[in-house]
Formats: C-alpha cells, sequence, structure tokens
C-alpha cells in the first residue's frame, strides 16, 4: 500500500529531524531526560532481545549495564586510562562473564534460568554494595567526565547527546541486521520449540549463549553512556528495583516487538518526568499501570495497537468481564511471539 | 567453650529461625505452582510494618506476630484469588504479577510509614538476658527459634499428615497427573499460596523485631529467601530447613570476620550448587 | 488509519516531551564556556532554593530535622527576604548518589534554582558538589561533613557554614587521651567517607593526646542489620579502655540496642561519633547507655538567650526538642536569608551572593558564635563534649560536659601540612599512633576546655 509507506516515509524523516535539531530548541532538562532515554533504552533492548527473540528472561542485565560504569570508572577515572581503552576493556569484559556466566546459567530451563540470572545479577549488586576498598560501596565512584575525542568536548552535553544518537542509531540498526539475519531467525525457532530445532541439528544451547553475549553487551554499551551521562557509578544502578524497572519498561512497550522496549522506555521516563513533578508515588502507578498491560494487554502498548487495528478491540477485557463466556484462552503466548 | 564462638553460632540458629520461615512458604510455593512470587520480599515489609502499628497501639507482641500473619495471609488470598487465576498456566505472566505487585505494596509502604529504618518493640517480659555458659544472650532470639522449630513441625504435620499435604507433595513432583486424577488443583495452589503468605507475613514480624523494617530491605529479603530456595531445593521442605542453616551459620560467621563480604558469602554455596546440582540439594 | 493514529501520537508524545521542560534554551553548540544559569527568575521577584536531601532511608530523620529547621527560619520571615518571595523546592534523593546527581540536575536545568541547599551524609555533598563545579550555583552545605568538601575539593560556590566530620572528633580524641587517660579503644565504624572522617579526626586528636591505638573494624552501612556478631568479636581481654561506634541513624539504634542486649553496658564503656546519640534516635535506645560520652557542637542543655529562643520556638512549632541537624539547617537558611537582605533581593550574581554569604554576622547562632574562614567558607565554632544523661521526664538527653571554642576544621594543625595528608579512608590514618607521621603528632595550639556552661 503505497499510502501506509508514505506515511512510514514521512514519520520516520520528521521523527529523525525532531530528535536530530532538539537540542537546538529545547531545554537542557529535555536533553537531559533524552540522554537517559538513551542510556535506558540500550538496557531495555539488552532485555528485549533476549525476551522477544530468545524467550529468555533475564535478571542479570543491569548487572552488566553497571559493569562497563564500574570499569570505565576504575580504569579511566582512578588510573587514568584514556579514552577508548577503558571503554574497549569494558565492553570486551563483559562479553568475557556474559559468556562464562551463561555457560552455568542457560543449562537451565526457562524459571530457573530466571532465578539465577537473577542471583548473578544479585551477586553483582552485593559485591559493589558491601566492598569498599575496589567499589567504594555504596558511595561509589564519582567524579567521571566524558572525554575529548578528536578535540570535541564531550562533556558539552549538547555534543554528548548528538553521540548518543549516532551510537544508539547504529546499535539498534545491528539489532535490526541480527534479527532479520538467519541467526535471528534460528533463535526465534529456538523461542518456539527448542527440541525441535535440536532434533533439526541447531545447537540450541551455543546459539542461546551467543544471544545472551549480544545482549550483554547492548547492556554495557548502556552502561558507558549512562555513567558518561550522570558523572557517577552507584550500586544503585545494579540493585533490584532497577532490573525490575526495565522489565517493567520492556513489558509496557511490548516484548514480542521490535521497537517495544524503546516505545517502553521512552513512555517509562516520560511518566517519570511528569509524575515526579506531582507525587512521589511513581512507583504505585507504574505498578498499577503494570498489572492493567500484563492482564489486558501482554503485548504492551504496541500490541494494544496492533489489537486495535487488527479490530480484535478488548477483545482480554471481554474476556475479564465475562469469563465464562468464551471457553479457555487461546494460546496466544504474548512473551513469545513475535 | 569459648564465648565468641558461642554467641555467633546462636546468631546464626537465630538467622536460620529467620530464613526457614522465609524459604518455606516460598519453597512450596514454587515447587507446587512454578511461580516465583516475587512479592515475597515486599509482603515481609508489609507484614513487619503491620506487626509494628499493631504493636505500637495494642502493646502486645503476640498480637503483632498474629495479625500481620493473618493480613498477609489475605492479602495473598486475594492477589492469587483475584489476579493470578486470570493468568493461571502462564508462568511469565504470574511472575510478572507478582513484581508489579511488590513494587505496588513496597511504594505504599512509603505512604503509611516512616522512612527511617523501624524496629517493632519487643516487650521486656519476652525479652530478658539469659545466661548460657556464661554468656548473656538475649532471650527473645531463643523465642524465635522456638517459634521457627514450631512452624516447621507444623509444616511436617500438614505435609505429611493430612490429605492436603499429600496432594501438594504429589503436585510439587508432578502436577500435570494430579490434575488428571481429578483433584481440585486450584484449591490446593490457593491454599499453598495463602499458607507462603502467611508464613512470610509472620517472618516480617519476627524479623522486624530483630532487624530493621525500611524501604529496600524488601528487595533484601527476596534475595535471601530465593537462596535458601535455591540452595536447599524448590518444592523441599527439608532442603530449607538444611540450607538455612547452613546460611545462618555463614552470615553470622562472615558478620563478625568479613562484613565487607558478608552478602557476597552467602551466594558461594548457592553458586556451588547452580553449578554442581541444580535442583539443590534435596530438590528433584 | 492506524498508522497514521501511531504517528500523530508519537508526534504529539515527543512535542509535550520538549515542551514540558518548557524553559528557553540554554546550550549552544558553540559556546564551551560554564552555562550561566538564567536569570529571569530573580527579576520575576521570586527566589528559587532548592533542598536535595535523604528524606528516604537510613538516615532520614537527618532529613526530616533538615526540612524543619529551614522551615521554621523561612516562617520567621514570612518566606521573603529582600522584598522577593522565597520558594522551597524540596526533593529527595533516598541517600543514593545517583538520584542525587539526578535530582540536582532537575533542580538546576529544570527549576532553575538560585541557591542548592540540603545535603545530609558525607558522599551526598561530595557528589552533588562535583557536580555543581561548573554550575556557577551557590551550594549551601547543611549537615553533609565530609571534609573534602571545604578542603581538597572546594570550589569557590561552596558555603559550609555547619561543620567538618574531623572537626568535633579530634578534639574529643584529645581529651580522651589527655583528660581521661585512654589508650586504646576499639572502634566500630560505618565504611563511608563521613565515618572515614569522624575516625581520622578521632585518631589525630587521640595519638596527639598519648594515645597509642584505634584498632578500627569497617561495616558496610544500611545493609548490617544484626550487629551481634560483630560485637561478640569484641576482643574483651586486650586491655581496651572503651569502644567507640562510629555510626549513626538506624543502624546506631540496632547496634545499641544489640549491645544492650548482649550484656556490654556492664562490661566496657561505650563512645558515640557525633550523630551517634543525636535525638531523635536516642529515643529509641535503652536507658543502660547512660553515661556514654559523644562530641558535638550542639548540647541539648544549651542555656543561652540565643539557644532558648531557638528550642523554644523550634518546639512550639514541631513538639520536640531540636537536635544538632536542625539547627545547622536553621542557621544555614537564616544565613542566606540576611545575605539575599543585603543585597536587596538581588541575586543575579552568584560570586555577590556568596561574598555576602559569608559577610553575614553570625555570632546570634543559637548553638553559639561561629565565623566563616573567608578562604574555604567553613565554619569555625565551639565544640562540646557531652554525656548522655536522663532527664527528670525520664527521657534521655545530651548533657554538656565541656566546651572548647574556636575551633576550626583543621583543628590545631596549619592548614598547608593538613591538606599535604592523605585523604582519611578506611586505611588512612593508621590504627597504632606510632604508625602517625611525626608532624602530625605536634601541634602548634592545643585546646583549651572549659566546664560547660562556663564560657
Amino acid at each position: 500500500m503505497g499510502n501506509e509507506k508514505l506515511l512510514r516515509t514521512i514519520f520516520t524523516v520528521a521523527a529523525a529531524a525532531v530528535l536530530v535539531t532538539l537540542p537546538l530548541f529545547a531545554g537542557q532538562y529535555t536533553i537531559t531526560t533524552c540522554l537517559r532515554i538513551m542510556h535506558f533504552g540500550l538496557l531495555a533492548i539488552s532485555v528485549g532481545f533476549l525476551i522477544g527473540q530468545g524467550g529468555m528472561v533475564s535478571f542479570s542485565q543491569t548487572a552488566f549495564f553497571g559493569f562497563t560504569g564500574y570499569v570505565i570508572g576504575l580504569l579511566g577515572l582512578e588510573r587514568g586510562l584514556p579514552f577508548p581503552l577503558p571503554e574497549l576493556i569494558g565492553l570486551a569484559g563483559v562479553i568475557v562473564t556474559a559468556a562464562l556466566l551463561g555457560m552455568v546459567a542457560l543449562r537451565a530451563y526457562k524459571i530457573v534460568f530466571l532465578m539465577i540470572t537473577l542471583a548473578i545479577g544479585q551477586i553483582f549488586w552485593a559485591f559493589a554494595q558491601q566492598n569498599t576498598t575496589l567499589l567504594h560501596g555504596w558511595a561509589g565512584i564519582r567524579g567521571i567526565r566524558p572525554p575529548v575525542v578528536l578535540g570535541i568536548d564531550f562533556q558539552n552535553p549538547t555534543y554528548l547527546y548528538w553521540a548518543g544518537l549516532v551510537i544508539v542509531s547504529l546499535a539498534i540498526f545491528l539489532l535490526w541486521r541480527i534479527t532479520k539475519s538467519p541467526f535471528g531467525l534460528a533463535l526465534n525457532g529456538i523461542r518456539e520449540s527448542p527440541r525441535r530445532m535440536a532434533a533439526l541439528g541447531y545447537p540450541v544451547y551455543w546459539l542461546r549463549l551467543i544471544a545472551f553475549v549480544i545482549a550483554a553487551f547492548y547492556a554495557g554499551l548502556g552502561g558507558i553512556l549512562a555513567v558518561y551521562t550522570s558523572g557517577i557509578i552507584t550500586p544503585t544502578a545494579i540493585q533490584l528495583s532497577r532490573t525490575i524497572w526495565i522489565l517493567l519498561m520492556v513489558i509496557l512497550g511490548g516484548a514480542s516487538y521490535f521497537w517495544g522496549p524503546v516505545v517502553g522506555t521512552i513512555i517509562g521516563v516520560w511518566l517519570d518526568v511528569i509524575i515526579s513533578g506531582i507525587t512521589g508515588r511513581y512507583n504505585t502507578i507504574i505498578g498499577i499501570i503494570f498489572v492493567i498491560v500484563v492482564l489486558f494487554s501482554p503485548n504492551g502498548i504496541l500490541g494494544l495497537i496492533d489489537s486495535v487495528r487488527q479490530n480484535q478491540k478488548f477483545s482480554r477485557l471481554r474476556k475479564y468481564l465475562f469469563p465464562n463466556a468464551s471457553p479457555g484462552k487461546q494460546n496466544r503466548d504474548p512473551y513469545e511471539r513475535r | 567453650m569459648d564465648a565468641k564462638l558461642l554467641i555467633l553460632i546462636l546468631n546464626g540458629l537465630t538467622q536460620a529461625a529467620i530464613f526457614f520461615v522465609l524459604g518455606s512458604g516460598l519453597t512450596l510455593a514454587f515447587g507446587l505452582m512454578r511461580v516465583i512470587n516475587m512479592a515475597h520480599g515486599a509482603l515481609y515489609l508489609l507484614g513487619g510494618y503491620i506487626g509494628y502499628s499493631v504493636a505500637k497501639a495494642s502493646g502486645s507482641w503476640v498480637l503483632a506476630l498474629i495479625v500481620g500473619g493473618l493480613f498477609i495471609a489475605v492479602v495473598g488470598w486475594i492477589f492469587e484469588r483475584f489476579m493470578l487465576t486470570r493468568v493461571r498456566g502462564d508462568d511469565m505472566a504470574e511472575t510478572l504479577l507478582s513484581v508489579a505487585l511488590s513494587m505496588i505494596i513496597a511504594d505504599l509502604c512509603l505512604v503509611f510509614w516512616p522512612p527511617q529504618p523501624i524496629t517493632l518493640n519487643v516487650p521486656s517480659d519476652l525479652n530478658w538476658p539469659v545466661t548460657v555458659f556464661g554468656v548473656t544472650y538475649p532471650s527473645f532470639r531463643f523465642i524465635l527459634m522456638g517459634i521457627s522449630v514450631l512452624i516447621a513441625v507444623a509444616l511436617y504435620l500438614i505435609l505429611y499428615k493430612t490429605k492436603l499435604g499429600a496432594a501438594v507433595r504429589a503436585g510439587v513432583d508432578d502436577r500435570e497427573t494430579v490434575s488428571a486424577l481429578g483433584v481440585n488443583i486450584q484449591i490446593i495452589y490457593t491454599a499453598v499460596f495463602v499458607l507462603s503468605a502467611l508464613l512470610v507475613g509472620l517472618a516480617g514480624v519476627l524479623g522486624g523485631s530483630y532487624l530493621q523494617l525500611s524501604p529496600g530491605v524488601d528487595g533484601t529479603i527476596l534475595t535471601f529467601s530465593l537462596v535458601v530456595v535455591i540452595l536447599g531445593g524448590m518444592g523441599s521442605l527439608s532442603g530449607a530447613v538444611v540450607s538455612s542453616l547452613i546460611l545462618g551459620q555463614i552470615l553470622s560467621f562472615g558478620l563478625a570476620y568479613a562484613p565487607q563480604y558478608s552478602y557476597f558469602l552467602i551466594f558461594i554455596p548457592m553458586a556451588i550448587v547452580l553449578a554442581v546440582r541444580p535442583q539443590g540439594l534435596f530438590g528433584k | 488509519m492506524s498508522k497514521k493514529l501511531i504517528a500523530v501520537l508519537s508526534l504529539i508524545i515527543m512535542l509535550s516531551m520538549v515542551l514540558s521542560s518548557c524553559s528557553t534554551p540554554t546550550s549552544t553548540p558553540a559556546v564551551e564556556e560554564p552555562e550561566v544559569s538564567d536569570a529571569a527568575s530573580a527579576v520575576d521577584g521570586e527566589i528559587k532554593i532548592g533542598m536535595l536531601s535523604a528524606f528516604t532511608g537510613v538516615f532520614s530523620s537527618f532529613g526530616k530535622m533538615q526540612k524543619e529547621g529551614a522551615e521554621l527560619a523561612l516562617k520567621e520571615v514570612n518566606f521573603q527576604a529582600g522584598g522577593k518571595k522565597i520558594t522551597m523546592i524540596y526533593e529527595d534523593d533516598q541517600l543514593d548518589n545517583e538520584m542525587a546527581v539526578t535530582k540536582a540536575k532537575k533542580l538546576v536545568e529544570q527549576d532553575k534554582i538560585n541557591i542548592l541547599t540540603g545535603l545530609v551524609s558525607g558522599d551526598e555533598g561530595l557528589t552533588v558538589g562535583d557536580y555543581m563545579k561548573d554550575k556557577n550555583i551557590p551550594v549551601v552545605v547543611m549537615y553533609s561533613a565530609s571534609e573534602d568538601m571545604t578542603m581538597r575539593e572546594f570550589h569557590p560556590m561552596i558555603v559550609r557554614p555547619t561543620w567538618t566530620g574531623a572537626q568535633s572528633m579530634d578534639v574529643f580524641g584529645y581529651w580522651l587521651a589527655t583528660e581521661k587517660g585512654y589508650k586504646k579503644i576499639y572502634a566500630i565504624g560505618e565504611d563511608y567517607s563521613y565515618p572515614w572522617n569522624q575516625g581520622g579526626g578521632f585518631k589525630r586528636g587521640f595519638c596527639r593526646g598519648g594515645g597509642e591505638e584505634v584498632k578500627t573494624v569497617w561495616f558496610p552501612p544500611g545493609t548490617t542489620s544484626d550487629f551481634s556478631s560483630m560485637i561478640a568479636a569484641i576482643p574483651l581481654d586486650q586491655g581496651y579502655d572503651a569502644v567507640l561506634y562510629n555510626g549513626a541513624g538506624g543502624d546506631a539504634v540496632n547496634f545499641i540496642k544489640q549491645w544492650a542486649e548482649l550484656g556490654m553496658t556492664d562490661k566496657i564503656p561505650l563512645l558515640g561519633q557525633s550523630n551517634t546519640f543525636e535525638k531523635p534516635d536516642l529515643d529509641s535506645m535503652p536507658s543502660a547507655i547512660v553515661g556514654s560520652l559523644s562530641p558535638h557542637h550542639t548540647a541539648d542543655n544549651l542555656n543561652t538567650p540565643n539557644w532558648n529562643t531557638f528550642r523554644d520556638k523550634f518546639v512550639e512549632a514541631y513538639g520536640y526538642p531540636p537536635s544538632a541537624a536542625s539547627e545547622f539547617a536553621y542557621m544555614s537558611m537564616r544565613m542566606m536569608i540576611r545575605a539575599i537582605e543585603a543585597l536587596d533581593g538581588d541575586v543575579s550574581d552568584p560570586n555577590k551572593l556568596v561574598e555576602a554569604m559569608l559577610a553575614v554576622d553570625l555570632s546570634d547562632t543559637p548553638r553559639g558564635p561561629v565565623t566563616l574562614d573567608p578562604e574555604l567558607h567553613a565554619a569555625v565554632q565551639n565544640v562540646y563534649i557531652r554525656e548522655v544523661a536522663m532527664g527528670d521526664d525520664n527521657v534521655m538527653f545530651n548533657k554538656g560536659l565541656f566546651t572548647v571554642k574556636n575551633v576550626s576544621q583543621f583543628g590545631p594543625y596549619d592548614t598547608e601540612l593538613y591538606m599535604a595528608q592523605p585523604i582519611d579512608d578506611n586505611q588512612y590514618p593508621p590504627d597504632l599512633c606510632s604508625e602517625f607521621p611525626a608532624e602530625m603528632l605536634e601541634a602548634g595550639n592545643t585546646y583549651e576546655f572549659v566546664p560547660f556552661g562556663q564560657d
């Protein structure tokens, strides 16, 4: 349909134009908020990729997010290694750690995998929280500043914003390619039916491991951007409530959609800015929204838009109100479908 | 025996008492329903806070214990009946709903209770210095241990001497077959979930009487409960007993000799178990 | 049709995000100098002061006291100074340093505050101070006591009319070594910057006064509820004269309860850091600790006209007596108000504002006369050695024993010598006095201890 394509192109161009020219007309705080959306968005993509593509729910992505932050703080700030060494070491470290931990964690099935990743995330947190000699415990490492690269001083928030925009766009593009590649399709197959894929000769365990490592890389990338935006890395960056919040953002946007995590993060951060001006009860409101989403639109906001489009208007709502009317659930598993 | 060593062991036993009450409900619920109740920590906190208010208002700690436990049991029942049943069978959705519940409860606690750490006041007729082998130790901690043992015995009786218990044990082993056999699995789920909630409510009052209740504790408690369950084995009560005892001692000695790593040390047995025997010490 | 819907919805969302920050652009790519905060708010007739504190978490009682103290000062002038209205914006950083930066950004970038104040814990202060380095907005530190904010990490926008961690503890350590003859102390401390600073000051004073050792064990704050194992590990047979608990807030209450439960009150004297026995935490502690000593810049039984006026007003407004955190916030706020008055409400030049603050006469401060050091903007003030006592109304309070006047943040040391030393942390200063650098063991001026109430 030519019309749709035209609309989509116009939309994309307009959105891109707005995003690129934002610093020229928007306030400082908007830029700060956009940077937050960017780094949390990368973390959300990391979580969403595993859930949507691979059917695995991992609670240790936040740990990888904080890992690069700590490496930059320890090596870049405290020991003075220049850009891009700490960043590269951080990302390499994340990949290696994810590979090792993934090898252990992926031997388990779904819920146990979740518990193991939760435990891994918490181990990182406990170590960061309590160890003062190296990681400075609860106080964290402060005073981290973005570097000067090729003469551009990224301490200027506008430059940092543009750099972030480039990085995030590249990352999303790369993910798009991965998703559509044979690897991505194989991953989808494993998500649907691991036994069948194994029977077909696919190395299920290793494919999942690769996906886990890729996701960890994205989380680490987000962590780099985060630590430059806020200038500090503390254990709260990797605590359980942060992990839960990111998961909520992903589900809110729609776990089985490519853009779901990003949409969810935009909404989540935007709500934070708005709500915190009115009340401190952000968590309660988000929690309630989440309950509504899980019960009535498990495919998130994008799923809601989709079902409105497909005229399945509020079919879940109908089923909730009149549970006896329609026999049983249809086998639509929103956490695994694409 | 060296006085210091004795106190450390007693501390470990006190800690184990709390761990057991925390882990027992979670392990049964998980073993049977394959759902991790992520709101476990938040329910602990809420139970503790309710107990705190009851104790403050009435002056009776025992009443606080009873009310705290029952209140959370009711909360658990409401949650199970009206929300979990809607998504029954979908493990992910059930887990996510409990996540949402944990956020809401933890946040609402901030509205009704003070933001700084508080402890339940234990009346002095329950807490007097006891001298054991030349060491002074507060009696209340022995009471904690005693209550925990009572709970363990009660759970064993329920699990091994009643029909409900038999159904639960069968369900832990193989839930599809159990429901195929015509047992109303729904009632069993609800019963176990409510029992789990009751236990965590009690744990909240018990723990809140000797540790602190404050925002953020829910995350730590959830983590500890999960460690107890993973180490002991999902669905195994004896596993919960053994892992509580082990972890309690580790925490106690860790706090004495390496406080910087006290949490970290707790994760080590869990990590070992996950690598070597992922179903836990006593799990299937 | 729905694609259009999505497109329109997203554009609306984006536009509203842009508009919700509702301000004129303040950053342009070409300019590399630090941003100057929008002067619009001063011209509007409103002065915005942001208070960033820990209103949730293990030190939240201090955050609450800060708010109360500040509001008392504001109520006295009807929230007006220099003809302009003062608007307070409170933000809770939940004792999380990352959140502190996020909220500071919001206050600076979105709310466009003229002054930033508040700050409870040591690390909050250091973190926010670091963020505010190039923002050109005065930072008035109300309680955060990590000394480096007015020493090694100082920048001219920081004004701290309150205290540093070492200031009172140096006096305390010295007094214990010289007057009480203590030689060995066993210290249990919270492992972060403020107790490090308090411990550092204590060790310096103690060793200078002739002590031998302050053996210190550190634990992670806020995550250790059960201290009984740590208490059990205290070696009672190695000749320690006292145990110093170097922590405060919820942790302190727990520690002391368990201390009493394990029967330690009969075995060895207990000392506290400055905040350990502060009210209202003191009210939750068992009465067995009567007699325990701690130092601070206030004492609950001060009896000067300035203190009494303040205390009565505070009790009338809130129903309970004030403690150090409340007084600090009160006099800081008063200083800001007086500075704004002196400038006739024109706060457009931050440098002039800071100068005005430094010029305010603080001799009528409730806790005792205070002067501000013009170089590093830190307070020179009284130190009181106090003891926990039981009042006639069966409520415990901190009874002043001795006063030392005009103590600076460097104690008796020379400024350069002091700042040349390594920063206090959990390894430095060393536990054994014999390992101290020799020049730190002598100091030009020593303290003069005046019995309380007779100065």
